[in-house]
């Protein structure tokens, strides 16, 4: 809960980085066609590309203070980065779990 | 021949010793020995000052310093260790009270101050430790206000 008593404020090793967003994909990976495999891993790409761009802009925002007295993140500042990052991921990991249970009921 | 003490540190050796004097529990230690050093001074001069008890003057000149310079080093020495506890319970409580919180601003040091003079006043029963949040609370304020006045 304190987050910092014996050296917090560092960054947590991510735990799973979820590539949830497409429940349709990890259906026949071994077979595809190197075009589809490339199509595929430069979607992949975009797609952390897209997540990193937007995690980035999303705590900046939200944990970052507008007073720039010094140039290192005080302790408040990394605590609450590292919270910002663990919830994104949470976040996107329970979204992605419930569309995949949606698009099986809809099957 | 390359030893820790002579090479230049790593990326992850860094980054280790961060996170170390990062922690809570490093910075209040680190506080109590700082607080230690200033409360020797702080006692020298305060002895000075404050009237001590009376010497015996049929003892030789010798005797006489050799008292008074015991009696000195002492309130210095219980100086020390009081305020080495209150730097410590000062700096970890606004640490961990920061951590908490996830935010930078007075309210951290209001309320370690307030955890400080409390605990600080605990002999005194509830209002003494009621008054004593207060007059820390006030105070610490104070000084933090005056120290990010221009940022």
């Amino acid at each position: 809960m304190f987050g910092g008593v014996f050296g917090g404020g560092s960054q947590k090793p991510v735990q799973s980085a979820p590539m949830g967003g497409m429940p349709g994909m990890g259906q026949g990976q071994g077979q595809m066609d190197p075009n589809a495999q490339l199509a595929a891993a430069e979607q992949e790409m975009e797609m952390v590309t897209d997540m990193f761009a937007r995690l980035g802009e999303l705590c900046n925002k939200k944990c970052i203070l507008q007073r720039y007295s010094d140039e290192d993140l005080t302790k408040a500042e990394s605590v609450c980065i590292d919270r910002c990052v663990a919830k994104y991921f949470q976040v996107n990991r329970e979204v992605s779990d419930k569309l995949a249970k949606l698009s099986q009921v809809n099957q | 021949m390359s030893n820790p003490f002579t090479r230049m540190p790593s990326q992850d050796e860094r980054a280790a010793a961060t996170k170390v004097t990062d922690s809570c529990a490093f910075k209040a230690g680190f506080s109590g020995i700082a607080g230690y050093g200033i409360g020797l001074m702080f006692g020298l001069v305060l002895s000075g000052i404050e009237f001590s008890s009376p010497v015996d003057t049929t003892a030789s000149t010798k005797q006489q310093i050799k008292t008074v310079i015991k009696d000195m080093g002492n309130k210095s020495l219980s100086s020390a260790k009081n305020f080495a506890i209150m730097a410590a319970i000062y700096s970890g409580s606004e640490c961990m009270i920061e951590s908490y919180r996830a935010k930078n601003d007075i309210y951290n040091s209001i309320g370690a101050g307030c955890i400080t003079g409390g605990t600080l006043a605990a002999k005194t029963g509830p209002r003494g430790m009621a008054a004593g949040c207060a007059g820390f609370a006030a105070f610490s304020a104070g000084i933090d206000w005056y120290m990010h006045k221009d940022d």
